[in-house]
């Protein structure tokens, strides 16, 4: 029986809302277009916000495990926290980047269209002309350069929360550091810490999906503009996330 | 397509009545099977945690009906993911707060269901105040799926288990869901599992001519097919006959709601052929 | 002696080659029954009075789908191992558990979304649940057994922390978003609409106006997964497989001092050069094809 109010350790209540905060930025930046990309109808990624994030943030996930299992048994330092963080946003990185490629692949080469923006004029990084490239009747397709650096970011930053509240979670629920050189966390409080972070993951990228009405072309998008109000939403909801998790964690 | 935007959706089983079917019967079977396992000293009635997270997933099912029946924009799955996210939070928050306080474990179920309403309710609050989504339902609806979904979570963790103990200070003498449920990943399914009892009926059933009796067998249903697999994963935890009893009983929902389905489907559907050309032309004027 | 990095480069070839193998049966399995995001087309089109025979089912999204498929599969697996049995046996018989689950959801998508098309004189034909489900069961096996493999694989031999049915379940979820962002493109974008020009997005206006025929009599989902299977879902399966490949590659092939941060710098190299093939894509899609109307036409909403 341990006590009960120091079990809420402010500064990791903080850092895992921050993680969520980052999630709901991430989100933001994942070019999706929803069921009309599908059909070549609208720019972005043929899926769900959602899906596409969590498909990234749990890679992510999977790779932040992976890395936290190399460094972590006996807690992390700052500086593995970052290695970390940085090991789960590559991997969501990666994951969000190989998919939007070959995605492309699939437009251009099986469709037969031009990867193309509808909602600005020239693509802010290349300067190509945009709106030529627009074929009747639809609202862009496929990922143009803006887009896919646009959701490289929203991978980053969603895989960094992801594997940021993760590896927050396992060292609120690590034994103290002599007790776990011999043994390490234990599986329990890894699985624990693993399904928890997915919790909070969908919880974060479906309120921010809700913020955008579930399409959105990247950081270039006027809907973009809205983020304000994702990152108050995400803020309060992974608040309520982290002063549940956190306690429970620990008093393990 | 995602959900075509509209009114309320209407349905013969009223939205108090469900709800009231669905908390009720999600705790009865919890505590039903913890303490009648608790009184016999056997695990045989672990399967009334199936049954509970039965019930409690037809009324999660019946939420997301009517607030997906506004358009919310992105598909019908995510509101499911939702309800799980936030449920398995204050699910696990519930059950573990006994045992860090040291307080009896029947409180558990009670401690997980608030605190699942009260998050419910900010999130729904919060859908419609700053994100302007503008759902009439939306924080009735909210919490309903997260309370609902934190029920299943519980009863699916209790069908495993058979009981609510969340960890034993004495290590490891005891089943505590903690090592028979999450250490062992268990949790992943009850997880996703719980999800898709509460989204799959809806956004099977979606159309302009879905009806809430057909909507709702496909969660019952669908609840018993987790409910064995369930019972699958029981069987390392478990003795072998309390985890056939959960199979077998999860098997026999799903055959009898199934039947009753294709039943309600011949009754809905335009017409149910064997095989045949499309309709005519004259035939869809 | 062998260096024991060619046994662990080895053991992530074996995880990409499955995910590969996993990730192409993902997609043709969401195109024999029409899931994830083309099925909105298929939906649509009774209401647009074009009743068809294509197998209409939403189960939910890909990704929570397979999640589930997958997470029970190794629920059903992981059971077996703690019994003693020997594992393959185990994968395959969890990786039944988890196709039939999808048969089972199937029919239930299919029928619950047909028979609330009534009013649209939409009809339910038996025969094609008879047909479509097995071939979906059986797709769905490969997928899921292929991706259930490499989660043992990554649990067991990797030694990555999490069990088995969680990170199958994570690994699940992630095969669903891939073959839904990529392979169900070519469904979506290409097949379904072959009655429309080559070479352009699916014009507003023709929503449902999905291809209804086939070569002989109507067209159905096996007809569909056979043309998506020359593209679509080969290139899925080139995701996955390179998603789990280069993801683990990355941390493997370091050892030693440092090795993390060489992890992390050789994936940020492989996102830049992505970024710059798709760049190279981009460009060559543009010169292909040309713009759709003369330069100063332009500036009006296509």
């Amino acid at each position: 029986m341990t006590d009960f109010i120091s079990l809420f350790d402010p500064i990791s209540i903080i850092l895992i809302t921050i993680g969520g905060i980052l999630i709901g930025l991430g989100v933001h930046f994942i070019p999706v277009g929803g069921a009309p990309a599908a059909m070549a109808q609208a720019t972005g990624v043929g899926t769900g916000t959602v899906q596409l994030a969590a498909g990234a943030g749990l890679t992510g996930l999977i790779s932040a495990g992976f890395m936290y299992s190399m460094l972590g048994n006996d807690g992390l330092s700052n500086i593995e926290l970052v290695q970390v963080m940085l090991s789960g946003a590559v991997g969501a990185m990666i994951m969000i980047s190989v998919t939007m490629f070959i995605g492309q692949l699939v437009y251009v080469y099986c469709v037969g269209v031009p990867p193309v923006s509808a909602k600005v004029d020239k693509d802010p990084i290349t300067g190509d002309i945009q709106d030529i490239y627009v074929s009747k009747g639809t609202e862009g397709h496929g990922i143009p350069t803006v887009s896919f650096v646009s959701g490289v970011i929203g991978g980053l930053l969603g895989g960094m929360g992801g594997s940021l509240i993760y590896a927050i979670l396992m060292n609120a629920g690590s034994p103290g550091p002599i007790e776990s050189l011999l043994v390490g966390p234990s599986p329990a409080t890894i699985a624990l810490a693993g399904i928890f972070s997915a919790g909070v993951f969908y919880v974060n990228a479906v309120v921010a999906s809700y913020n955008i009405g579930g399409t959105i072309e990247g950081f270039h998008d006027p809907k973009f503009k809205r983020v304000p109000k994702a990152v108050i939403s995400c803020l309060i909801a992974s608040l309520l996330c982290a002063m549940i998790a956190v306690p429970i964690m620990g008093g393990l | 397509m995602s959900t075509a935007a509209g009114g309320p959706a209407g349905g013969g089983i009223s939205a108090t009545n469900v709800a009231i079917l669905g908390i009720v019967g999600g705790l009865a079977g919890i505590y039903l099977s913890t303490i009648l396992n608790g009184i016999t000293e056997t695990t045989y009635f672990s399967f009334f945690g199936g049954i509970g997270a039965i019930l409690a997933g037809v009324w999660g099912a019946d939420a997301v009906r009517r607030v997906c029946s506004y358009g919310l924009g992105t598909g019908v799955p995510s509101i499911g993911m939702v309800a799980l996210g936030m449920g398995i939070v204050a699910a696990i928050f519930g059950l573990a707060l006994c045992y860090v306080l040291g307080i009896p474990v029947v409180l558990g179920p009670i401690i997980a269901i608030v605190v699942a309403a009260i998050i419910g309710f900010i999130m729904g609050t919060m859908a419609n105040k700053i994100l302007s989504m503008n759902i009439p339902i939306m924080e009735r609806c909210m919490v309903e799926i997260a309370v609902a979904g934190c029920l299943v979570m519980i009863a699916l963790c209790v069908t495993i288990s058979g009981t609510l103990v969340f960890e034993n200070s004495i290590l490891n003498t005891d089943i505590t869901i903690l090592s028979s449920v999450i250490q062992t990943g268990f949790i992943a399914l009850i997880f996703i599992g719980g999800a898709m009892i509460i989204l799959h009926p809806f956004n099977a059933c979606l159309g302009p001519d879905e009806s809430q009796d057909r909507t709702l067998y496909v969660g019952v249903e669908k609840g018993g097919i987790i409910m064995a697999i369930t019972g699958v994963a029981s069987l390392v935890v478990i003795d072998v006959i309390p985890a056939m009893l959960t199979i077998v009983i999860g098997l026999l929902i799903w055959i009898i709601y199934f039947k009753k389905f294709i039943n309600l489907t011949k009754r809905d559907a335009y017409k149910v052929i064997g095989t045949g050309l499309l309709p005519t032309e004259e035939e869809l004027q | 002696m062998t260096d024991p990095i060619i046994i662990d480069m080895g053991i992530v070839a074996l995880t990409g080659a499955l995910a590969t193998i996993g990730g192409a049966a993902e997609d043709l399995e969401s195109d024999v029954g029409s899931q994830s995001n083309p099925n909105s087309q298929v939906q649509l089109a009774a209401q647009m009075d074009f009743p068809h025979r294509i197998f209409n089912k939403a189960i939910s999204g890909e990704p929570p789908a397979y999640g589930l498929w997958c997470a029970s599969s190794a629920v059903v697996a992981s059971v077996m191992l703690a019994k003693g049995m020997s594992v393959l046996f185990a994968l395959a018989v969890g990786s039944l558990v988890g196709a039939i689950l999808l048969g089972m959801f199937a029919v239930t998508a299919h029928m619950g979304r047909t028979a609330s098309q009534s009013r649209f004189k939409q009809p339910l034909y038996m025969d094609m649940v008879v047909g479509h489900v097995p071939a979906i069961i059986a797709h769905g096996y490969i997928a899921v057994f292929c991706i259930v493999s490499f989660s043992y694989i990554m649990n067991a031999i990797m030694g990555h922390p999490f069990p088995l049915p969680l990170l199958a379940l994570f690994w699940g979820v992630t095969a669903g978003a891939i073959g839904s962002s990529t392979g169900d493109v070519h469904y979506g974008a290409e097949r379904e609409f072959q009655n429309q020009p080559f070479g352009c997005g699916l014009n507003a206006s023709y929503s449902g106006n999905i291809v209804r025929k086939g070569e002989a009599g109507l067209r159905n989902g096996m007809d569909n997964v056979w043309a998506c299977a020359k593209f679509g879902g080969p290139v899925t399966g080139l995701a996955l497989g390179l998603t789990v490949f280069l993801d683990n590659w990355r941390s493997t092939i370091f050892t030693g001092a440092n090795a993390e941060w060489f992890a992390i710098i050789a994936g940020l190299i492989i996102v830049v050069i992505l970024i710059l093939l798709n760049r190279y894509v981009e460009v060559d899609g543009r010169n292909a094809y040309g713009p759709y109307k003369e330069e100063e036409e332009g500036g009006a909403p296509a």
